[in-house]
């Protein structure tokens, strides 16, 4: 009853897609301090940084305080060591919360990290970032950061921030179960939905899902759902405002995605739905209760956790298309920008280029378990990890390349939609919202947004 | 609850009356101790599993005892460095809330405080705004102040917050008191932080311990205003320490829940404590009949 | 606090006598001495910051930028076109109506039955108490667990043969505002009961024993002297419960976020949603101002009785 005392769901739900706990793979031969600070030095060697300039950097620790303290360990304590700039990494367990006050409040840290492009948005046309134009063509961040991420931080044209942790939904599924059944992967959305019917009569439950620790784990579904079954081009064309939300096409996406929550496959009903856990899914799906799974690439860690201790296997495929085309939905997890306030703009640059170095990010890939910066890590520097994260990663990378991508709700619309969708299609699945009304609200929802100038940028479709 | 009164008029019906329903009260009470107590004993319970053994066994009895969870919980939540900072917020709060309050109480409750009802209605529309509404502009203020990343400067802020609940409860407390002492001691010329410190105060003991534990407590879980108002590790309460705990291990309920322990101990021994003097503070306090 | 009142002003009387010894001194400065210290924290802590929400309750403002005054269209909008705050206010009423009823007659019932016991009392006291002492996030967790369908109580009951209760109460709209609701009393309602029982220790036994030889009922007794006895606390705490009913906001957040389908909204949720998650700003400063003024209404009222005489 008292009112004040805690906010652990909304510091979670603003910092972080999903919690993802990381197994600290000890193995990883390029650990050593050594290489790092090597690169960093001669990375450093054209700019003149201010001298033993001390910045501040605040580590969001809702998704897991491990793999925080993991980066500060390998990457940043490195960096201090070897003298000049030094970082006072702090984790921030209330991170975005703290960071929004702070800044509005005339303070904050001099490294600032938000949960995605619309903040960075948001915080750039209050003038509380500081313009990386010319960091960026210092440091060449245009040879280093992939063109589509780099775009993703512009503001007006102007680069405000860099993304880090690129990320993207894929089907997992428990091998083990599939091969004592003899069921195949399935390819497209028909296939999966046969697979499902046969799931269910087999007396299991076909997706192991639950929103109850992480409510916007909702859009996931309806981002994937229009995205593979409409197509990218028509959800980049809505986006654009080239098309409508109301499209046919969305329609019936919207439709099967119900149809499938109606049926019970998502972990056997509405209410278990709704009270599902994230670590009562895990285990469902590792113990063969559960056949499938749709969720990020940050789900890798959990599946080799919740596998080991089932000694079952795992696998994943791209998410089931209408015509069986591979498409990722691309997603990040987090940004990085500098504070218009801080003293040290030219030392904060300099982490910044360190810290999305491929040295740096191949070890937040391959010892922290992070998903990788949009940044290319020369396979030298990624050995050792699982075989299924690598051809991951991969798979992204190319789809990243090759322009064919989908578009994660979280990274690629404006807030208020995010926040309309996550909301309402929960009312679609009640049956208070005809699927037809949830998406024209969303279009009304959608086109003042639009109007303002809130899509984040979209790189062109090639 | 409904007997009938004119059956129960002689003493010794009433006598008889008083021994069977003790026993009653007893069974009634024992019923809704096992409804606070059942969960926290699964609490505890589950601080001395494994988590392999959480899954198949949630409700019930550990089958060994992991003891070393808690020594883990402690080094992980470094529980050693924040105890410290939030031992000494509760302390500055305290007492604040305690003295200040306790003076506005006095005013309301014993001094015929011109405009009373206006300070009054200011208090409760005080408590009534959502922090969030103010969240932003007291950081902006703050921060001008150079009140941020301070103990004393959150403890401010926590004084401001806990103010109305204090007030209004120690006033209750203070305005069922008989003013015969402190009338004697105006008399006799004594000045009026005299009598409150002297006189009331001590009187509405009860009151002041039952404030001190709910603030103490407020502060000791808060945790909105800590992690935005504390951005220095070396400053980190132990909430925040406990949320960075159990994002590291939320999927590892069994350290969880030794670590949950391990945060509530300090205010259950705190509570022993003032119980036994809350206790003698009734009878000290000479009010009975 | 102007020139001094010529009737109460003794320096007439008694030459000698400096203005802080004055009869008006002590009648009217004094008072406000013992009040103004926290006053002023209070004032610069909450009123201060929380009037320029007033100003941004009229504005179109992302929380973070400059603010455009659009005057009083955040009201319109949420007072004739917010779905979700009508559902929100409507919990919020609910919410009050449960918190008003269920754990006051807990409180009262534990604490009138506690009141004349002597040996255990203290055992009583800490465990009925004990609840209250955890953060939410961990009475949360706690019964999160407890309510599962698959490994909580209701599962445990199902196999000894009582169905009905392993349902997945947080997951559906008709049950999961009690549910919430539950699972905040079980926190709170001994806190209560202690402050009731503090409360009671009070009434002399002298009341009681009158009662007793008039021959009063147990229930007589607890209407005709307890509730009168304790009855400034009583007030007290319907009136905080009455606010912080409008402010409630932990427990829906945790294990709800105010879901599903937003069967669960309440105000609090839907200021922080607006504010954090859709940058709103100005719009969410308009929700909690209208969440003020509500409670702005509950105190108008207690302040009506007290004038009609009611000690509060």
């Amino acid at each position: 009853m008292s009112s004040n005392d805690t906010f652990d769901a909304l510091s979670r739900a603003m910092a972080r897609r999903a919690s993802r706990r990381t197994a600290i793979k000890g193995g990883a031969a390029l650990a050593s301090a050594g290489v790092i600070s090597g690169a960093a030095l001669s990375s450093s060697s054209g700019v003149a940084a201010q001298d033993g300039a001390n910045i501040t950097f605040w580590f969001d620790t809702t998704g897991g305080a491990e793999t925080a303290q993991c980066l500060i360990d390998n990457i940043v304590n490195p960096f201090n060591a070897q003298g000049g700039t030094q970082v006072e990494a702090t984790m921030q367990p209330n991170g975005w919360t703290a960071t929004q006050t702070a800044l509005a409040g005339g303070a904050g840290p001099d490294i600032v990290v938000t949960p995605g492009p619309t903040y960075v948005m948001e915080l750039a046309k209050a003038g509380q970032l500081l313009n990386l134009d010319e960091a960026a063509a210092a440091h060449g961040w245009d040879q280093t950061v992939l063109p589509w991420a780099l775009d993703l931080g512009r503001v007006d044209g102007s680069i405000y921030s860099i993304p880090h942790e690129v990320e993207s939904l894929v089907l997992w599924y428990n091998a083990t179960l599939f091969d004592e059944h003899g069921w195949e992967v399935p390819n497209t959305m028909d296939e999966l939905i046969t697979l499902s019917q046969a799931v269910q009569d087999a007396g299991l439950i076909p997706f192991a899902h639950g929103n109850q620790e992480w409510r916007p784990a909702n859009e996931w579904f309806v981002g994937e759902w229009l995205n593979q079954l409409a197509g990218p081009d028509l959800v980049y064309a809505a986006l654009t405002g080239e098309a409508q939300w109301t499209d046919p096409a969305f329609v019936d996406a919207i439709s099967k995605l119900n149809d499938m929550q109606q049926n019970g496959w998502f972990y056997g009903g509405l209410d278990r739905y709704y009270t599902g856990a994230s670590a009562d899914t895990a285990s469902s799906l590792a113990y063969g209760d559960s056949a499938m799974k749709i969720e990020g690439t940050w789900f890798f860690s959990d599946a080799m956790m919740f596998f080991e201790e089932s000694g079952q296997e795992w696998g994943w495929a791209p998410f089931p298309s209408t015509d069986g085309t591979d498409i990722f939905d691309l997603g990040i997890g987090s940004t990085y920008s500098i504070n218009a306030r801080t003293a040290a703009p030219e030392a904060s640059a300099e982490f910044l280029n360190y810290w999305f170095s491929p040295e740096a990010q191949g070890i937040a890939v391959s010892v922290c378990g992070m998903g990788p910066a949009p940044v290319s890590i020369p396979e030298e520097l990624l050995e050792g990890i699982d075989a299924r994260q690598a051809a991951m990663i991969n798979a992204v990378a190319d789809a990243s390349a090759a322009g064919n991508y989908g578009y994660t709700t979280w990274t690629f619309f404006p807030p208020k939609t995010i926040t309309f969708l996550i909301e309402n299609i929960e009312r679609v699945w009640a049956g208070d919202l005809s699927v037809e009304d949830f998406l024209a609200e969303m279009q009304s929802v959608f086109d003042p947004e639009l109007a303002a100038g809130d899509v984040p940028p979209l790189p062109a479709r090639s | 609850m409904s007997a009938n009164p004119a059956t129960e008029r002689t003493p010794k019906r009433i006598g008889r009356r008083r021994g069977v329903s003790l026993l009653l009260n007893h069974s009634v009470l024992l019923l809704l101790v096992a409804f606070a107590l059942g969960p926290m004993v699964i609490l505890v319970f589950n601080s001395l599993k494994t988590q392999a053994e959480l899954g198949r066994n949630p409700l019930g009895f550990p089958e060994s005892f992991v003891w070393q969870n808690f020594p883990d919980a402690w080094e992980i939540g470094r529980f050693s460095a924040t105890m410290g900072n939030s031992g000494l917020l509760v302390l500055m709060t305290v007492s604040g809330v305690l003295l200040l309050g306790g003076m506005a109480a006095y005013s309301l409750a014993k001094l015929d405080l011109p405009g009373s009802g206006l300070v009054m209605l200011y208090l409760l529309v005080g408590a009534s705004v959502p922090l969030q509404l103010f969240l932003v502009p007291l950081f902006f203020l703050w921060n001008r102040l150079g009140l941020t990343n301070s103990l004393p400067g959150l403890a401010l802020i926590y004084i401001a917050t806990n103010a109305p609940f204090a007030i209004f409860l120690l006033r209750s407390y203070m305005v069922q008191l008989p003013r015969d002492f402190e009338d004697a001691a105006r008399v006799d010329g004594a000045g009026e932080f005299r009598i409150f410190t002297g006189i009331v105060a001590p009187l509405a003991w009860p009151g002041f311990l039952t404030v001190g534990l709910v603030v103490s407590l407020a502060v000791w879980n808060e945790f909105l205003l800590a992690t935005v108002f504390l951005t220095d590790q070396k400053l980190f309460t132990v909430v925040t320490s406990y949320y960075n705990f159990t994002a590291q291990f939320s999927r590892n309920w069994a350290l969880t829940s030794a670590g949950a322990l391990m945060m509530i101990f300090p205010i259950i021994a705190t509570f022993l404590l003032l119980q036994r003097r809350f206790i003698e503070g009734l009878t000290q306090g000479g009010l009975k009949g | 606090m102007s020139a001094a009142n010529p009737r109460l002003d003794l320096t007439v009387t008694h030459p000698k006598v400096r203005f802080w010894q004055t009869l008006f001194f002590r009648r009217k400065i004094v008072p406000w001495l013992f009040v103004l210290p926290i006053l002023l924290i209070n004032v610069s802590v909450v009123l201060g910051p929380a009037i320029s929400s007033v100003y941004y309750s009229m504005t179109e403002w992302s929380g973070v930028g400059e603010a455009r005054f659009i005057g009083l269209d955040n009201f319109r909008r949420l007072l004739l076109e917010d779905r979700s705050f009508r559902v929100a206010f409507r919990n919020n009423l609910l919410w009050l109506g449960i918190f008003l009823t269920l754990p006051m007659a807990m409180a009262l019932t534990a604490a009138s039955l506690l009141a004349p016991i002597k040996r255990g009392a203290l055992f009583y006291r800490l465990t009925l108490f004990l609840p209250y002492v955890l953060p939410s996030v961990i009475t949360a967790s706690i019964w999160r667990n407890l309510m599962h369908p698959d490994r909580g109580v209701g599962a445990q009951l199902s196999e000894w043969g009582i169905s009905g209760f392993d349902r997945a109460f947080l997951g559906d709209p008709k049950t999961v505002l009690p549910a919430i609701a539950f699972v905040d009393n079980w926190h709170w309602w001994g806190f209560l009961m202690v402050l009731f029982l503090a409360s009671m220790q009070n009434i002399s036994q002298d009341l009681y024993e009158a009662a007793r030889l008039d021959g009063a009922n147990r229930w007589q007794e607890f209407r005709d002297v307890t509730i009168p006895g304790i009855r400034p606390t009583l007030v007290f705490m319907v009136l905080m419960t009455a606010i912080w009913s409008f402010l409630t906001f932990d427990y829906v957040w945790i294990l709800t976020q105010g879901g599903p389908a937003g069967s669960s909204e309440v105000l609090a949720s839907l200021v922080v949603k607006n504010a954090i998650q859709r940058f709103e700003a100005g719009y969410a400063s308009a929700i909690g101002l209208t969440m003020s003024v509500f409670v702005g209404i509950i105190i108008s009222i207690f302040v009506l009785l007290r004038r009609r005489g009611w000690e509060i």
